[in-house]
Parts: structure tokens; C-alpha cells; sequence
């Protein structure tokens, strides 16, 4: 299945980071340009969709903080079923919400269907300061504002702190090292692996991220119909080379993730590490019971020794539909449901456990310095945030499901040994020049 | 899997010849009025929708250049497009294994509740009966945990003989564990259907095999089975119609194992074509063609078995 | 439907040991998920996880797990059950009026574009269901119900199989001759349908009904795309939004246990609607018995 979306992050278990006392500078309690009253006189009404854990708690603290404008929220499913419906609302010209949530990998997808509104007209170019760097280029096309980035997924390297330094295993810094590494584990316990390929499209594509490989290129300002795909260079390549082989050794497992068994499989030693992403602590400290105190976070192997390559897996935004009542309105939300809100990311970091794309929120000592218990009291926002701050720019195309899709099958036919391993960048390259062509594009490879 | 539902048909053997009544004398305008409610829900609900993806598919909106008129550009591209023709090999391949194991498991049941009539043949009838009564999406969810490791009862039966466990999501064995499903969801459903025509079949001749000498075995197959000849061709021809639109069960499991495909069905593919790439006019060509395809086979089936009904 | 009733015949020993020790094998394997599910209902998540899958869990959380199933979200559980009894029930009753009606009128009138309509009929059983619905969504958001409790209920009055029983049914179980006598009597067409018609053809009705009850209780698909408040939500959709947040949040929040226990509750009523009108089921199925 195309899209199954990765933003996934949990537990309401750990204690709060942030303190009641005022650690974010502004409050958010001013509305934005755009934000009329009702017609009745009434406080305006914005219709949001999205699918944060515990959202109804930022929707509390926005209604409370602000008289003009209120929001409606309603969860209409999770990533991929969220999109379905988005997708068919605007293929009919009603029915989407006037605020929706969409994830980074989405926004052209969604801007190219012509369903977003430019927030730029509404004021929201204020913003850009907030926000991380490569967060704001990927939801923003020259001035035109097409999203608000919310949270991100940071990549790090998850994993069993007291298996290796019991085996003595060093914690690979590099790729190659992490091949060893494999090997050593599976000398180690043969029923353990270093990992599972989990087949899974955005990981992959942070995979590559992380590798250097830039293989989408579309800014529709510069030409709406023109698209860049080139998934096939070397710095894609080595991703899938180096995966493969762990697979086709025996050294990776092949279990999909996400799924009730590959959470007790991390749970019961079967994988020593995940190439895991910011939203990772609050997702894993939940759901992975006994093992919980003996993990530890590092960061990233490199692919040349002493690197500082990064990639990002997941993050969201809001965006304003061009079926949105009151633009003006719904930029407001879109830029202050959490924005600076205090009282939404009390909720968003404590509750929900997201990587905040706020610098000044990524920032705050409370969150960098917050020790977790699951991974033996570290820090690992220090090693989350960082990251986030180095990642540089990335682009994805207008169709980004039908890529993810692709990666997808062409990885799982590669793991049941149907296609060569590497094949599974061509096969995707052409599929999916193939698909571009047919919307109508000028493919540029 | 979505199925029309097939009831026993009438068999050509009855006792009492279908008359063709066409003596009615009522106001014509009556019958009409009493056909009028259902016209208009069939026009409002069926015709009206089926034009309209008619239309639909016959222009393209592609993402970069808006829509166009494209004739039959949608159709050529369905007949060449090779993920969905993937689907359709492997949708004929489960078909041509499942629906044999599923009517054959149902036909000897019915013939077995017919043989014996015992108390525990109403038992397993209405056990049998009572996956048709869990919505599709459910049963797939239960087979999903059934078959998963951390909840599941199946995977880790090898390992009490030594053996590894079973991963009833890999590639090779995804097939079977779907077809397992919709086995255990239509069984009982066909089981009644076939259970009801051998109830029509008339007690003489069957007295006659008996006093032939033959035994209940050999009267079950020689003598009720070509009885019920029609009841499990029906009965086949909707499973085949079940089986082009599967589409409930791999959409559910792909939550548990991703390998399935964006293609994995000819009917999965048309909902990722549409609600997936914002491709409507492609996967209502793809909508189109599957409904095309079963409204031919279907036709075709039911014309030769006539026939052959008329023949013998 | 059938034109005899059979009498049921007791066979030879050996041969009816074979069919017994088929039919056990058989009571096994479908009786098997739902040992499951109902076993599954009474643990609570962490037993559900670490606990032998066919017995029980070290604590009955039956009742605990009912109780958090109608307070989750705000109580949603309860309004997708009624949801759904409300859907599958008017969708049901109006589609077995609109094929009782139709199937008569096909039966027993001749009209103009009568023998068309026949013959469109049996085309009309085998549209696949799933290529009608994203037509039909692009249709109703124009007449602005789409998200409505009519964008379900409406589709689902179409039942051309139905229709298509209830023809057959009263071809073969309603005498012309006694419907000629009402009118020599000069009674009114629709008295002469429901008093003496509808009557006959009970079982064909009660097949019908629960033929379309079950279809529009179990339907994922059209709710899926047609719904988009979750108030609004049928049990199959509900339950498939709080399956995919148990996977997404892995565990963490509580939902595996209540999709279990949400989905036995769900099957319950209608497995108890067969049982309780298996009777009437049977004779739907079977019949053509002249009364």
C-alpha cells in the first residue's frame, strides 16, 4: 500500500518537560490579519482535520486563547485514509475542511491538485524566522506559504546499550562499521539481528536523506509541470546496496514496522538497533516495556568517517484549503494552534511527543535537557536537535505517494527475493518517470 | 469480499414447471407503479453513477495539465498497464485455487447435513453460517491477530515440533492466509445455498438409488450432485464475481503486512488510483473494465449452463 | 425457492460417521476465530499481549474492557452502534419494501419495457459494488448530503438481487388464479398486494430483509468515503479508525483490547438476529413451498 504515513509518536507516561512557567517568549494570544468575526456576529469558526495523539487538548488551549476564531477539530483517520478523503473532497469541490493536517512528504502533492491557499496573503511570511531552516523551505515556494510545519522526525541511531557493551560491540559511527557490527550480533545470538528493512517508504527516503542522495527536485513557481527524478545516483544506490546485503546475509530481518509483532520483537532482543527518528522516544518509551532503561540513542552511522550527514523521517504541518470560508481565519489557526502557544506545546512535547520544528521551543534547555528514563537516563534531545538544525534542503515531488508506494513493493519484492536488490532503484526510477510522464510532466532525470 | 448474494436457484428438475404467467389483466399502468420506487433508486443509485464514471473515464486529469478528453486512451492504458495486469494473474490465481477449495469444503458439508439430518447437522449448519454475519473488515482484523505472533494462535505451531515459526504475512504464504479468510467467511454462506437445492431434489429418485443398492456415498455424488448441478455453478459464478472485486481483506491486511502492493488487486489498485495518485478518470476506467469483464463472464457462464440445463 | 421440500433421509453408519467427522473438523475451524475474539475480550491489553492466545488472561477484564469501550473518545463507540442499527435497519426495511414492491410488479403485471428491465436486472446484480461508489460520492457532494446520515442510507436502498428474489419467489408461490379472483372481487391492486400477496411471500421478505441488513451492517466501503464525522461513523469504520491509531501509536494508548472487544460486540447482534430468524432464514432460502 502507497502512503502509509510515518508520523507516529505516543505514550502519555513520561513526565512534562516543560515547566508551567514561561519558557516560550510570546504568547499567542493575538490573531492574525485575516480573522473576521462571523457573520452573526459570532466568533468565526475554522474546521480543522488532524491526527495528533492528544489534539484535543491543543484545540482546548487555542479556543481558551483566542475570542474571534474557533476551531471545530475532527479526526477523520490516520495519514493515508486523512489523504483519501482530502483527495476525493477536492476531486467533488466540497467537503474538506478549512484547516487540514498534511505531513511534508504531502505538500506538493496537495499544492499541485491546486488545493492549498497561499497563507503568504494572510501575513504568514511573519513566521519564517521560527521555524527550522529546511522546515520552512520545504513547506514554503518562494513567498507563497503553502503550509506551517509543526513537528519533525530527526534521525538517530536507536540502540540496546547493554547488549553491545556486554558483547563488547562498538556502536558503529560509520555504515561500514555498522555491517560489522551486524555480523558481530548474529555471532552474538543467532536469533538477533542488527535490524529489520522495514519496507517502508519514508524510512527509506530519510535512509536516503541521510545518505546524501537528493533525488526530487519541484518548485512548481519554477515550473509547474517541470519534475526532477533521479533515484538511481550513487548516493541513493549505496543505501539500497548496503541494506541488501544485510538482508540477503541473513544480518537484517525483514518484518515490516509499526505492526503489534515488531513492537514485541524490539521488546525481546530480536533487533539491536532502529535507525529511528525524534518522535522515537515518546513512540517506543510506551510500547517496549521490558526493555525499557537499556537502550540509548546515537547518532546516525556515517557514510565517510567523520560526516555529519543528516536526514529527517516524518514531520507535519497545517495547511489552509482553497475551500476554506475565511482564509484569513484559518491562516490564524494554522499558525497559532501551536506556533508559540505555550499551552499547546505543554501538550505537544509532554503528551503527544512531538519534535518541535520551533527553534526557539527545539531550543528551550527543558526540552534539550530532559533525561528519559528508557534510554538510561540520556539526553537525547541533544542528539535529536542538533540534527534537526542540520538538515539541509530536501524536495519532494507532486506525487510523492506514488514514489513511497513504489520504494515500498519494489524493497518488499527485493526481500522475497523476486528482483535483484539492485534493481529496486531502477524499477522504481522508470515506474515512476513513467507514472510523472502520464500526469503530464516533463520529467528531468 | 463484497458479493452479491446468491440464494439456491430454482432447479430445472422440480416438480412443479415454472409456468410463464403473462396472464395478468390488472391496468398496466399498475405493475408499473409498483416497479416505479425501485426504477428510480436503480436509475438515481446505479444508472446515473455508472454514466457518470463512463464519462469520467473517458477524459484524463493529469496532476501537471488539468483534464482533457482522451477517448479510449484510459482503457488502452488499463490493457497495458502491467501493476494492474500483475493484480489481475494473481486475483485468477487465487480464484482458480480458492473458490474449488471453498465450494468443495461447502458441497460436501451440505451434503452431509442433507445425509445425516442429526441434531449436530442444524448445529455445524448454523455455525458454519455465522462468519456471513461478521462484516468483511472485522473478520480480515481477527485473522489478522489470529495470524500474527503476538497475538496470534497459528504462527508459533511449528515451534513445538522444533521447527521456525510461521510468518503468515511473508510473501509466499500472504496468498493462502487471504484465501484462508475468505474461505472461512463463505464456506457456511455456500453451504446453505447448496444445503437448500439438495433439499429440492426430489426423494424418489434418490429412493430409487437406494433400492439400486447404492450407497449413501455413491448417491451423494452420482445422484444429488448432478441434481444440484445449477445451485453450484450459481454459486460458482458469484464466487468468481466475489473474487474480481476482492478487494476488503488484502486493503485490511496491508495494515499488518505492507508487502502488499499498491496493485495487489485489480480493485485495490483502482482505489489507490483514486483515492491514493488523485487519478479518478484512470480508476474509473479500471472500475469500468473489472465491471465490464464479470458482466461478461457472468453472462456467458449463465448462457452456456442454460444450455447445457436445456440439453440434458 | 426450491419446488420441493426434502425430507431429510438417516443414511448408513459408516458413511454418516464420515459425514459426522467432517462436519466436527468443520464446526472447529469456523467456530475457531470467534473462540478467539471472545476469549480475546476479557483480557486486558497486557495480557492480551504476553498471554497464551486461547485461554484466558490473569485477570477477566470483560467488564472493565466494556466499560472503556463506551467511554472512549467521548462515548463514540455507543453512537456507532446506533449508527448502525439505524443505517442497516431504514436501509434494510426500505430496500425490502422498494424489491417487494418491484418484484410483484415484474411477476404478476406485464408493461411496457417490462422484459428490458428483466433482463437488465441480472446485469444489475453483478456491478461490482465498489465501482459505484466513488461515482456516487462525486454525485451526492453536488446535492450536498454527502457527510449525511442520507449518504448511506439512500446507496443502500439499491438491491437488484432482491428485487431479483422476490420476482422469482413470487412467480413460483403466488397463484395467478388467486389473485385474479380478488380482482373479480373488485379489490383495490394494493389491497390485493398486501392482503394477499405479501402474506405469501413472507419468506421471501424475511430473506430480502436479512439479505440487506447484513449487507449495509457489514458495508466498510461506502461509509469510508462517503462519512467524514466520526459522529457519524458505522461500527466497521469506527472500529478501523481506532485499529489503524492502536497500530500508529503502538500499544501505548490502550486500543488493541477495545478494538477486540468493540469488534465481538459488533458481530453479536447480528449472529443472534440469524439465530433467533433462522427459521424464517431457512424457509427464505428454500422455499417455494406452495402454502
Amino acid at each position: 500500500m502507497p502512503g502509509i504515513s510515518r508520523w507516529r509518536r505516543a505514550s502519555r507516561r513520561l513526565v512534562p518537560v516543560l515547566a508551567a512557567g514561561g519558557l516560550l517568549a510570546a504568547a499567542a494570544c493575538t490573531t492574525g490579519d485575516g480573522a473576521e468575526p462571523g457573520g452573526d456576529g459570532g466568533p468565526v469558526r475554522v474546521s480543522v482535520w488532524a491526527w495528533y495523539p492528544e489534539f484535543a487538548g491543543v484545540v482546548e488551549a487555542f479556543n481558551a486563547s483566542h475570542t474571534d476564531v474557533q476551531v471545530d477539530w475532527t479526526n477523520v483517520g490516520t495519514g493515508p485514509d486523512q489523504y483519501a478523503k482530502l483527495k476525493t473532497a477536492f476531486e467533488a469541490g466540497t467537503g474538506a475542511p478549512d484547516v487540514a493536517m498534511v505531513e511534508f512528504q504531502q505538500i506538493p502533492t496537495f499544492v499541485v491538485l491546486d488545493a492549498l491557499a497561499d497563507m503568504g496573503q494572510y501575513g504568514a511570511n511573519e513566521d519564517e524566522h521560527l521555524y527550522a531552516e529546511w522546515a520552512w523551505s520545504q513547506a514554503t515556494d518562494g513567498d507563497a506559504v503553502h503550509a506551517i510545519p509543526v513537528d519533525g522526525g530527526p534521525m538517530a541511531l536507536m540502540y540496546r546499550k547493554d547488549l553491545f557493551e556486554q558483547h563488547q560491540i562498538p556502536v558503529p559511527t560509520t555504515w561500514a562499521e555498522y555491517a560489522e557490527a551486524a555480523v558481530k550480533i548474529k555471532a552474538a545470538d543467532p536469533n538477533a539481528y542488527v535490524a529489520s528493512f522495514g519496507s517502508d517508504g519514508g524510512w527509506i527516503n530519510g535512509l536516503m536523506w541521510q545518505a546524501g542522495c537528493r533525488p526530487y527536485g519541484y518548485s512548481p513557481a519554477e515550473g509547474r509541470e517541470r519534475v526532477t527524478i533521479a533515484l538511481t545516483g550513487p548516493e541513493c544506490r549505496k543505501v539500497f546496496d548496503l541494506h541488501g546485503d544485510l538482508v540477503q546475509r541473513g544480518l537484517m530481518a525483514q518484518d515490516p514496522f509499526f505492526t503489534a509483532d515488531a513492537t514485541a520483537a524490539l521488546d525481546s532482543g530480536k533487533y539491536w538497533t532502529w535507525a529511528a527518528a525524534g518522535w522515537t522516544p515518546g513512540y517506543v518509551a510506551g510500547s517496549l516495556t521490558r526493555t525499557a532503561g537499556r537502550w540509548a540513542v546515537a547518532p546516525m552511522p556515517q557514510w565517510t568517517a567523520g560526516g555529519d550527514e543528516q536526514g529527517d523521517w516524518g514531520g507535519s504541518t497545517f495547511t489552509v484549503t482553497k475551500q476554506a470560508k475565511n482564509p484569513g481565519a484559518a491562516t490564524t489557526v494554522a499558525r497559532e494552534l501551536f506556533g508559540t502557544s505555550e499551552a499547546a506545546w505543554d501538550v505537544g512535547l509532554n503528551k503527544a511527543f512531538l519534535h518541535p520544528l520551533v527553534t526557539d521551543v527545539a531550543a528551550d534547555p527543558a526540552f534539550i535537557g530532559k533525561s528519559h528514563d528508557f534510554f538510561g537516563g540520556q539526553k537525547v534531545n541533544e542528539i535529536f536537535v542538533p540534527v534537526s538544525e542540520k538538515l539541509g534542503d530536501f524536495q519532494f515531488t507532486p506525487f510523492q505517494d506514488f514514489v513511497f508506494g513504489e520504494l515500498n513493493d519494489r524493497s518488499a519484492e527485493a526481500m522475497a527475493g523476486e528482483r535483484p536488490w539492485s534493481t529496486v532503484l531502477e524499477e522504481t526510477q522508470k515506474n515512476v518517470v513513467a507514472h510523472a510522464e502520464q500526469q503530464g510532466f516533463t520529467v528531468t532525470q | 469480499m463484497t458479493r452479491a448474494l446468491p440464494i439456491a436457484p430454482p432447479e430445472p428438475s422440480g416438480r412443479a414447471p415454472r409456468r410463464s404467467s403473462r396472464r395478468a389483466t390488472a391496468h398496466p399502468l399498475a405493475g408499473a407503479l409498483f416497479v416505479l420506487p425501485f426504477f428510480l433508486v436503480v436509475v438515481a443509485f446505479l444508472v446515473v453513477p455508472l454514466g457518470f464514471a463512463f464519462w469520467l473515464s473517458l477524459s484524463s486529469k493529469s496532476l501537471a495539465r488539468g483534464t482533457r478528453f482522451s477517448g479510449v486512451d484510459n482503457y488502452v492504458r488499463a490493457f497495458t498497464d502491467p501493476l494492474l495486469l500483475d493484480g489481475v494473474v494473481r486475483v485468477v490465481l487465487f480464484g482458480v485455487v480458492q473458490i474449488p477449495i471453498m465450494l468443495g469444503v461447502a458441497l460436501a458439508g451440505a451434503l452431509a447435513i442433507d445425509a445425516v439430518g442429526t441434531r449436530f447437522a442444524r448445529v455445524y449448519r448454523l455455525v458454519a453460517f455465522t462468519p456471513y454475519a461478521v462484516p468483511a473488515v472485522l473478520g480480515a482484523l481477527m485473522w489478522g491477530f489470529l495470524y500474527s505472533r503476538t497475538f496470534g494462535v497459528f504462527a508459533d505451531v511449528p515451534v513445538l515440533f522444533g521447527g521456525q515459526p510461521v510468518d503468515f504475512f511473508s510473501s509466499s504464504l500472504l496468498l493462502v492466509s487471504l484465501g484462508n479468510i475468505v474461505t472461512w467467511a463463505w464456506t457456511g454462506y455456500n453451504t446453505i445455498v447448496l444445503y437448500s437445492a439438495l433439499q429440492g431434489v426430489p426423494r424418489e429418485t434418490c429412493e430409487a438409488a437406494v433400492i439400486d443398492g447404492a450407497s449413501p456415498v455413491q448417491i451423494a455424488l452420482r445422484v444429488k450432485v448432478p441434481a444440484i448441478r445449477r445451485a453450484v455453478s450459481l454459486a460458482a459464478i458469484f464466487s468468481v464475481i466475489g473474487t474480481v472485486q476482492f478487494f476488503t481483506e488484502p486493503y485490511v491486511m496491508a495494515r499488518f503486512a505492507p508487502q502488499i502492493s499498491a496493485g495487489y488487486t485489480p480493485n485495490l489498485y483502482a482505489y489507490n488510483q483514486a483515492f491514493a495518485y488523485s487519478n479518478f478518470h484512470y480508476s474509473a476506467a479500471i472500475s469500468f473494465t473489472l465491471g465490464f469483464v464479470v458482466f461478461v463472464v457472468a453472462h456467458v457462464f449463465v448462457v452456456v449452463s442454460r444450455r447445457r440445463g436445456a440439453a440434458s | 425457492m426450491t419446488t420441493t421440500t426434502g425430507s431429510r433421509r438417516r443414511s448408513g453408519e459408516p458413511s454418516s460417521r464420515l459425514a459426522h467427522a467432517l462436519m466436527a473438523a468443520g464446526v472447529l475451524y469456523f467456530v475457531l476465530p470467534l473462540v478467539w475474539i471472545v476469549i480475546a475480550a476479557t483480557k486486558s491489553q497486557p495480557d492480551l499481549l504476553s498471554s497464551p492466545a486461547l485461554w484466558f488472561g490473569r485477570e477477566f477484564s470483560l467488564i472493565d474492557n466494556v466499560r472503556r469501550l463506551f467511554r472512549e473518545d467521548g462515548g463514540v463507540y455507543g453512537r456507532w452502534l446506533a449508527n448502525t442499527a439505524l443505517y442497516s435497519g431504514v436501509s434494510a426495511a426500505g430496500a425490502t419494501l422498494l424489491a417487494a414492491l418491484a418484484g410483484y410488479g415484474l411477476a404478476r403485471f406485464s408493461f411496457w419495457g417490462k422484459r428490458f428491465f428483466e433482463t437488465a436486472l441480472l446485469g444489475m446484480i453483478m456491478v461490482p459494488a465498489t465501482a459505484l461508489v466513488l461515482p456516487t460520492y462525486l454525485i451526492l457532494s453536488k446535492t450536498g448530503i454527502v457527510n449525511t446520515v442520507w449518504a448511506v442510507v439512500l446507496p443502500s436502498l439499491l438491491s437488484p438481487f432482491g428485487t431479483y428474489l422476490v420476482r422469482v419467489h413470487v412467480t413460483e408461490s403466488v397463484p395467478v388464479e388467486l389473485i385474479d379472483a380478488a380482482r373479480v372481487d373488485r379489490a383495490g391492486e394494493l389491497r390485493i398486494f398486501l392482503q394477499i400477496v405479501v402474506p405469501l411471500m413472507r419468506p421471501a421478505i424475511v430473506t430480502v430483509f436479512l439479505v440487506t441488513l447484513v449487507a449495509t451492517w457489514n458495508n466498510y466501503f461506502l461509509p469510508l468515503v462517503v462519512l467524514s464525522d466520526a459522529d457519524l461513523y458505522p461500527l466497521t469504520v469506527g472500529l478501523t479508525t481506532w485499529f489503524n491509531t492502536a497500530q500508529q501509536e503502538a500499544g501505548t494508548r490502550q486500543l488493541f483490547d477495545l478494538v477486540i472487544t468493540g469488534s465481538l460486540l459488533a458481530v453479536v447482534p447480528l449472529v443472534a438476529a440469524f439465530v433467533l430468524l433462522q427459521r424464517f432464514w431457512r424457509s427464505g432460502a428454500g422455499s417455494g413451498a406452495l402454502k
